[in-house]
């Protein structure tokens, strides 16, 4: 008894050591040469929660690499605010058309050449899925005018249909075809989208499944997925092979959490994900590289005006005096999270493009000023008590709760930087955490006091999704939009000083209106002297990327900071798939290449062929020393148990 | 009446038979488990139909009509309904095997197929990770207590106690920063198999398999073995202060013997239905150790259906972990009459 259990516990062991034995078998399948090869990090979700259907939730975009799989019709640059012909070669305006040309001798993945009906497909699909340039009335109607050229026939003429239709990416027709024709069928029957038989097919396109997942772009789904990483290889009939630098990309999975380790282990090229100012100090001293591209959004702080003196513009000046917005963004992501200057509701790097220097000189930039704060609230009969807060005039106590999502690190130290400072001042707050998920429906549904909100249009260049995010996301009842649920309940036509008496609402969407440059200036300047009047909401600051870029491993070449690129976003218009689509910038380096390969020899006549050597199989050998290894040491035991 | 009478007598002595009461209780926790895990969920902040009624509203600009009648005609539950038809309808569907279709994190899809796609990586994960964590404290649990107060009990009783307090999440991040950052291993310590590699029963494969699990297992076996070990140990000492050991000792019998027939047998008693609810517990995953190192596991599923308010899955999650704790209860129950026949129950 005593030696069998001797016996077992000894093959155990060795099994555990075969096995053993065997891992660096799975290092060794590991090393095939992938190179050049850029890693990227994007965070995913494995089949059967991810999918092939791209234009609906839970499709494997990949995020911003979508881009280098599924290409658009141009890519864009926000330093000169041009678009750079990709997919399209050249589009105009042609009465009540915009009409594109497109490139020719582009393949998609498959196999199949990129031609109108792809991009017309793509467009058909989201007629269905009631894509804004239907349901804003932008365009009631795509049609083919011949293998190259698409048209576009607008409804209502708006710089903000160009950017929709050249920025989206361009989806095989071979992919989609059921549903693109039956959506063209529709289309041409004149139903909207908002039709029952067009609703219909929405509901049924939104359970379909694509086996493959195609597009024209240099990198290809090679089917190589695990809940850690995934690759692509890239597609060797690119139609413009010679400008990408790399052969593979790898994206790691994860959010920050799960990516920081790689980027630590300087196993990662660049990342978009939001670090904390700690990891960001780690990943400096560790020699990597912080990009910091303009994100064009950040946190505000949002009121109840259902609530007084929260409706009351001159309590909301006051709270805009007493916090320090220059310690809060410090506090929460260091140097990217930056003040703005002029409270106009544009991110700082479109003020200059968008506001006049008079406009600007009107602007009041809020600096922080607790006296200031101080005196406006006596002049509207609050005191101070000797407990250091404020009181109404009834002498009750101010205060108010925060609300701000949990999950997000740098809005969750922005509003207990915020609570804390309101409470030095004098106003007595409670912050309180929300899960992310529930947080939005609470602002949505009025059920909140003071909350942590985006302001911004992120990576959308026109002014009319600045405005939108800080006078109607959040206020759908005023401006009648949505479920028309209450939010912020700000009014939206008000008496101002700047402008006279103004409908808010009205002005946002005639901003977004015709092609006229100038007229669309003259709207934003309005826009901002009202915002700053008015004061919906307090930014707090403007989000920069604290992106890590490693230089020198795989990976050379970044441009420096002061690039114009980096006036393009790390998400929407994305620089990194700029560059890896156009090889600016960065390239591989020389340890990233693959090996020369071996001189040619002279071939050998078919009649006598070379003596080749065994094929072993190094894993079959590493499984046959593992038995082995077992059987002798379970035979030497039980030859032993004999004697 | 004799035949009713009979009727009634043999129902009695069925009930009174030890396995058919188990199983008889066991059905009625599943049901009061199930229940009470329904309307639970049902209590938590907001619900799957307005998230996703949001995503719409956000990413499609549908009206909130449009995306309601969209969410209604892809969800199998209308949450406007009573909750009471919701509930009768979850049991009647629980009843036919048919536990729904996920609401939220993979809209459609069969939620028995969400479940089975990470269902056996948690199994191979967690039971392989329990199983030699058991053994490891059992084994060393043992050992001290034999030289207790000596250097090695000392030493390794300390040990016990600091990892058993730390967090296994915890310890997985450290696994990850001093092994996997600093040696270069990271991409070895992270999902279930490498990229590329073809799922099947290759000695490539398998090895992978075993190397990535290596940083869960170490997570695991780190964080749990010292439980084991201190209760082993403690265990341990009192079968060494009875009589029968002392008897045994005194006829002389073989040191070995008494260690394993006597000592080890009756020590790990107390530890038996411990293991067997841990047993149970396998089909729950380990939610942040899954997390930490993104392998494919329930506990990851978990998370994200309660991140996404998906109703169905989460319910069928935790049915999964209720009828498999039950279970391996029973099986104890059963095993243990085996394991120490003072406990025999006859019937």
């Amino acid at each position: 008894m005593r030696t069998s259990l001797k016996v077992l516990l000894v093959a155990a062991a060795a099994t555990i050591l075969a096995l053993g034995a065997l891992l660096p078998v799975a290092v060794y399948a590991q090393q095939e040469e992938r190179k050049p090869l850029f890693v990227g990090a994007w965070p995913y979700q494995l089949p059967p929660e991810g999918h092939f259907n791209t234009f609906v939730t839970g499709g494997l975009t990949f995020g911003i690499y979508q881009q280098v799989i599924e290409e658009p019709l141009a890519l864009y640059l926000w330093h000169n605010d041009t678009y750079v012909p990709w997919l399209a070669t050249d589009w105009e305006i042609s009465g009540d058309y915009f009409v594109v040309h497109l490139r020719q001798g582009v393949t998609f993945h498959d196999g199949t050449p990129f031609t109108a009906k792809d991009v017309a497909g793509t467009w058909l699909i989201h007629y269905i899925l009631n894509h804004p340039i239907y349901s804003q009335g932008y365009v009631d109607k795509v049609e083919i005018v011949d293998d190259y050229t698409v048209r576009f026939h607008i409804k209502t003429p708006s710089p903000v249909l160009i950017r929709y239709i050249l920025r989206e990416p361009v989806r095989a027709y071979s992919t989609y075809k059921d549903f693109v024709d039956r959506a063209m069928e529709y289309m041409n029957q004149g139903l909207a989208p908002t039709a029952d038989p067009v609703k219909q097919l929405a509901a049924e396109f939104r359970n379909f499944r694509p086996e493959r997942y195609v597009g024209t772009g240099p990198f290809m789904w090679i089917d190589e997925i695990t809940e850690a990483e995934v690759w692509f290889k890239f597609y060797d009939n690119y139609w413009n092979k010679d400008r990408v630098k790399f052969r593979w990309l790898k994206l790691v999975n994860g959010e920050t959490p799960q990516v920081t380790p790689h980027v630590l282990a300087k196993e990662v090229d660049y990342a978009t994900h939001g670090f904390p100012p700690a990891t960001e100090q780690q990943f400096k001293e560790l020699g990597i590289r912080i990009i910091r591209p303009p994100i064009y959004s950040g946190p505000a702080l949002y009121f109840n005006m259902l609530i007084w003196p929260l409706n009351e513009t001159w309590f909301r000046k006051a709270i805009a005096h007493a916090i320090n917005k220059t310690e809060n963004g410090w506090v929460s992501l260091s140097e990217s999270g930056r003040p703005v200057k002029y409270h106009s509701a544009l991110p700082i790097e479109l003020e200059d493009i968008w506001l006049t220097p008079e406009t600007k000189a009107k602007l009041d930039t809020y600096p922080y000023d607790p006296e200031k704060a101080a005196q406006i609230l006596r002049e509207h009969g609050f005191t101070k008590g000797a407990d250091g807060y404020w009181r109404y005039p009834n002498g009750t106590i101010v205060e108010f709760e925060l609300s701000f999502p949990a999950e997000y690190a740098d809005w969750s130290a922005a509003a207990q930087n915020a609570a804390a400072q309101l409470e030095k001042f004098g106003i007595k707050i409670t912050p309180r955490a929300v899960t992310f998920t529930q947080h939005p429906l609470d602002v949505y549904e009025g059920r909140f006091q003071l909350a942590i909100r985006h302001w911004g249009g992120g990576a959308n260049p026109h002014p009319y999704f600045h405005y939108y995010a800080v006078f109607i996301y959040w206020n759908e009842k005023e401006a009648g939009v949505g479920q028309g649920r209450p939010g912020i309940s700000f009014p939206l036509v008000q008496d101002t000083k700047c402008c006279g008496r103004v409908n808010i609402n009205e002005l946002v969407i005639s901003s977004a209106k015709g092609f006229d440059v100038e007229e669309t200036k003259r709207i934003t300047n309005q826009l901002a002297l009202i915002f700053n009047e008015l004061l919906p909401c307090v930014i707090l600051w403007q989000r920069y990327g604290n992106n890590p870029a490693l230089d020198g491993v795989r990976v050379t070449g970044w441009p420096p900071d002061n690039d114009p690129i980096y006036k393009n976003p790390p998400y929407g218009d994305a620089f990194l798939v700029f560059m890896l689509l156009t090889g600016y910038g960065i390239e591989p380096t020389p340890e990233n290449m693959p090996a020369a390969p071996p001189p040619e020899q002279p071939e050998q006549p078919a009649e006598q062929p070379t003596p080749q050597a065994p094929g072993f199989d190094v894993t079959l050998i590493a499984a046959v020393v593992a038995i082995v290894i077992v059987a002798v040491v379970v035979g030497v035991m039980l030859a032993r148990r004999r004697k | 009446m004799v035949r009713k009478m009979s009727i009634q007598r043999y129902l009695s002595k069925v009930y009174r038979n030890f396995v058919v009461r188990k199983v008889i209780r066991g059905i009625g926790i599943i049901f009061a488990t199930s229940t009470l895990t329904f309307f639970i969920i049902r209590l938590m902040p907001s619900n799957p139909i307005e998230i996703f009624i949001n995503q719409m509203m956000s990413a499609y600009g549908m009206s909130y009509q449009d995306a309601k009648a969209l969410a209604l005609a892809l969800f199998t539950i209308d949450l406007d309904k009573p909750l009471h038809e919701q509930y009768i309808e979850y049991l009647v569907n629980l009843l036919q095997g048919n536990i729904g279709r996920s609401i939220a994190i993979s809209p459609g899809t069969p939620v028995m197929e969400v479940v089975s796609t990470f269902l056996p990586w948690t199994l191979f994960s967690v039971s392989v990770s329990l199983l030699a964590s058991f053994a490891l404290g059992v084994t060393l649990g043992m050992i001290a207590a034999y030289r207790r107060g000596g250097i090695f009990d000392k030493v390794i009783s300390a040990v016990a106690a600091v990892t058993s307090a730390i967090p296994g999440y915890l310890i997985g991040i450290l696994i990850i920063v001093f092994i996997g950052v600093q040696f270069g291993l990271i991409n070895y310590m992270r999902g279930a198999y490498s990229a590329g590699l073809k799922p099947g029963f290759t000695p490539e494969f398998i090895a992978d398999v075993f190397l990535h699990l290596a940083a869960p297992f170490a997570t695991y076996v780190l964080s749990t073995f010292g439980g084991w070990m201190l209760s082993m140990k403690a265990s341990t000492l009192s079968v060494l202060g009875e009589d029968y050991v002392t008897v045994a000792r005194a006829k002389g019998l073989p040191e070995g013997r008494i260690r394993t027939q006597y000592v080890g047998r009756n020590a790990i008693l107390p530890l038996f239905t411990s293991l067997t609810i841990s047993l149970g517990f396998i089909f729950g995953g380990s939610v942040l150790i899954e997390n930490v190192f993104v392998y494919r596991g329930v506990g990851r599923l978990l998370w994200s259906s309660i991140n996404a308010r998906d109703y169905t899955v989460m319910q069928a999650v935790f049915l999964i972990i209720t009828i498999s704790v039950i279970v391996s209860n029973i099986i104890a129950d059963l095993l243990y009459g085996l394991i120490d026949p003072r406990i025999r129950v006859g019937g």
